[in-house]
């Protein structure tokens, strides 16, 4: 029986079940496929119904894990195989090279500073050109530099090598390469999270094609003074002042086309993201076109009438038909407002598509490594009354990947697999 | 990490041997511009107008500033795949003739001002933040300047209202040699993120190569306009001398310098004088006789007066990008085209323009590559 656990996802869910875990005694494995752990929630500004800075409650916990003697993280990692069975499970895990020695690099950032390369940071959903060394985000944990080796001059025509040259404490090495190793585990919990729905497919709201109309993922980076503009709440096309909001929802959810599911946090999270934008400038008027409003949680239906009451925000019940823009690159908003049952038509300075979060795009593959099901929409399958527990005995589901949740059930769903992951190591080690 | 393959890597020494010295540098700026907005300070324009180390103990020997070299063969393949360049002067969806359509902007243009309406048309619709252009300094000098509104614009082309004489260098009012791509380094302070540029051939394939590379501060330049370049000049005292025993007239006396199929030389009694590209070689910038590149063949839109009637500008569309943004300002009402009463004689003033494209282009190519066999051979 191994007495460790390997979780897989360093989001908000996958840092709690390592917490939890690593309390107990067992020692706990993070993988995580990015450079840094803090996953989607990294990228949120404030958290609802608290308007709580999500970094701030995040951070430490981040900070927590990468001390705590019990866990061990293996960031920019995937996992490739699993074999064995409950209690005993072999994991192969692949390292890929960052090309900096995680140990020796100080993360003082002299060489992101000097790095020419420019390359989209996706972290900030492209909204920011990043270096192609660079850290993940100003909190990362570990704080280390990793370098994109399609984007490295030295990588791919060795020239430069400007980072290496002033590095001080001699951490770049262009050499690295990846590295395979196994870990021997009892208990398995995924938290793998989303990924946000790319609603370019849906023509008739302009996204892409119109620089004012984009997702509420970039909206977050947008808002958020570690974001692109330092929190200033800018149109894209000409850094104007936002005055007027609209917010579309159920982009891509509750759709026959797309998802069938509701996405469960959009009504709330764009009635956090309107409210924000009327505490950072109090002439901001925002309109949510909701199909149903869904605020079914603690303190989530005071939040929305605060709100209506408190922050400038109205809810219109509507099917939104089209964005089309004006001349001045305004999205209007072409809607039918379904309670007075006619047509309506608003313009705002930037349009936000409240996108369906969905099941990682590469969820089959992580489920066919896992030996796990999944369900007709790509979650993590589980049984009501075993609700964490995924089809494989061993392998335990929590967060948004087992079914969409807020953060504060995610991380509810994560104590709860940690708890079940405990039990199962230490019931069969009886 | 000094690996083996790092000592190969070519480096500024390089360029001062191999372009610099040689007489083929074209003064474009690219390798200031990227030193310097990359903080790396090892390199500067002299009093020469060529690039030299400030301090070649701050040089990293990152080899960017060979690589990006407009006279340096590197890069070649990719960046013309990336461009879809193809014999013999680079990609071409369509040519045009047209004008500004504001009488203020003609005013002030050497041909018809299309350069100057189509920068207007990508500020007002903020497509862009700042245009790259260049401001007459004197008479015989051009500065970069950053262009954030029309008035700026205006400025920089209308130069020739602020003083009494008005030479006019290459081709058009924007026409460099100024060394336009050292504006590009202090972009990055100023939050800047989409720019145009407009410039010579060596300027955009300097952009172009920066751009391939994917490295600042190329990045934020998100159009290039390129001007018909035959040469640029340099009017020193020796070149002024010459000049003015070939043409028997006093250098004070001109009053404007235009470039269509000739050099054409407008004096302050009213005359003008048209003189061969050959008859004023020798005071043509050397490193600009060794190009091979007259029709910009790199850039997103070309343009000059070559081709076109008096008060108009030859625009060559080479990118779909380039072709968007002349298609646009056309519909908007910032240009308008010549008018042709039968379709038929559009179309050969299309074929007579291209065809005198082609024809400098080659006469460009035939004489930089002479010159390169030339200098290779000493």
């Amino acid at each position: 029986m191994a007495e460790e656990v390997l979780v897989i996802g360093g989001g908000a869910a996958g840092i709690q079940a390592a917490l939890d875990l690593a309390d107990t005694g067992l020692k706990v494995h993070v993988v995580e496929k990015k450079p840094s752990i803090g996953g989607r929630m990294a990228q949120l500004d404030k958290t609802f119904p608290t308007n709580d800075c999500a970094l701030c409650i995040l951070a430490p916990k981040m900070a927590e894990c990468s001390r705590h003697p019990n866990i061990t993280l293996h960031t920019y990692s995937e996992v490739q195989e699993v074999t064995g069975s409950l209690g005993n499970f072999s994991v192969r895990v692949l390292k890929r090279p960052r090309f900096v020695n995680e140990d020796a690099c100080t993360g003082c950032g002299d060489c992101f500073r000097k790095c020419p390369a420019k390359v989209p940071d996706e972290f900030d959903m492209s909204l920011r050109m990043r270096e192609a060394i660079h850290m993940y985000f100003l909190q990362a944990v570990p704080a280390v530099a990793t370098i994109d080796p399609e984007r490295c001059l030295y990588l791919t025509k060795g020239r430069c090598g400007i980072c290496a040259k002033i590095c001080q404490a001699g951490a770049v090495n262009y050499d690295q390469q990846s590295q395979e190793i196994t870990l021997d585990v009892g208990a398995i919990v995924v938290a793998v999270g989303f990924d946000p729905f790319d609603p370019a497919v849906l023509k008739q709201y302009g996204y892409g094609k119109y620089r004012n109309v984009i997702t509420s993922m970039e909206y977050e980076r947008l808002i958020s003074a570690s974001g692109p503009t330092g929190g200033h709440l800018l149109r894209l096309s000409d850094r104007e002042p936002v005055k007027r909001l609209g917010f579309l929802q159920c982009v891509g959810s509750r759709s026959l086309q797309h998802h069938r599911f509701c996405s469960s946090v959009c009504c709330m999270y764009a009635s956090k993201e309107a409210i924000l934008a009327n505490e950072h400038d109090p002439e901001v008027r925002s309109t949510i076109y909701y199909t149903d409003l869904r605020a079914a949680g603690k303190g989530f239906q005071e939040y929305t009438s605060r709100a209506e009451r408190d922050y400038n925000v109205t809810y219109v019940r509507s099917r939104v038909a089209e964005i089309v823009q004006d001349e001045d690159e305004n999205p209007v908003i072409c809607f039918e407002d379904l309670v007075a049952g006619k047509p309506g038509r608003d313009t705002v300075d930037l349009a936000v598509l409240a996108v369906s979060l969905a099941p990682r795009r590469g969820a089959q593959e992580l489920a066919s490594v896992l030996g796990v099901e999944l369900d007709d929409d790509n979650f993590i399958k589980t049984e009501p009354f075993s609700p964490l527990d995924t089809t494989r005995p061993g392998v335990f589901a929590c967060g948004y990947c087992r079914g969409p949740a807020d953060i504060p059930e995610s991380v509810a769903q994560a104590s709860g697999a940690a708890a079940r992951a405990a039990e199962v190591i230490m019931g069969a080690a009886v | 990490m000094a690996s083996a393959e790092e000592e190969e890597i070519k480096t500024f020494r390089d360029l001062q041997n191999e372009v610099i010295l040689a007489g083929l540098c074209g003064k474009c700026g690219g390798c200031v511009s990227f030193c310097s907005a990359d903080q790396l300070h090892a390199l500067e324009m002299g009093e020469d107008e060529l690039p030299r180390y400030t301090d070649e103990e701050k040089c990293l020997t990152c080899g960017i500033c060979y690589m990006i070299c407009p006279v340096t063969q590197d890069l070649d393949a990719e960046v013309q795949s990336r461009f879809g360049w193809e014999p013999p002067i680079g990609a071409h969806e369509a040519i045009a003739s047209a004008r500004a359509k504001d009488d203020q902007v003609r005013r002030v243009a050497t041909d018809g001002g299309v350069v100057t309406a189509l920068l207007m048309y990508l500020l007002d619709k903020h497509l862009i933040d700042a245009a790259i252009v260049s401001r007459r300094g004197s008479a015989f000098s051009r500065e970069p300047m950053i262009a954030t509104t029309r008035e700026d614009l205006i400025t920089a082309a209308g130069s020739h209202f602020a003083g009494s004489s008005h030479l006019e260098e290459l081709g058009d009012r924007y026409t460099t040699y100024s060394p336009t791509m050292s504006a590009v380094r202090s972009l990055q302070s100023q939050y800047l993120r989409h720019v145009a540029m407009v410039g010579t051939p060596c300027q955009i394939r300097t952009v172009r190569k920066m751009q391939t590379l994917g490295i600042l501060p190329a990045h934020l330049i998100s159009y290039t306009i390129g001007l018909f370049c035959m040469e640029n000049f340099s009017f020193d005292a020796l070149a002024r001398e010459k000049l003015e025993g070939k043409l028997h007239i006093d250098f004070e006396d001109i009053d404007k310098l235009n470039i269509k199929d000739d050099v054409i030389i407008s004096l302050a009694d009213g005359t003008t004088i048209r003189v061969p590209f050959e008859d004023v070689d020798d005071v043509a910038r050397p490193a600009c006789l060794a190009c091979t590149d007259f029709s910009n063949e790199y850039a997103d839109l070309s343009a000059g007066g070559l081709g076109s009637p008096d008060g108009y500008t030859t625009i060559l569309m080479r990118t779909e990008k380039g072709s968007q943004l002349y298609s646009e300002a056309l519909r908007q009402g910032y240009i308008e085209q010549a008018e042709f009463a039968d379709p038929a004689d559009l179309a050969s003033e299309k074929t007579k323009m291209m065809a005198k494209v082609f024809a400098f282009a080659r006469r460009k190519r035939e004489r930089g590559e002479a010159r390169l066999r030339d200098a290779l051979s000493v």
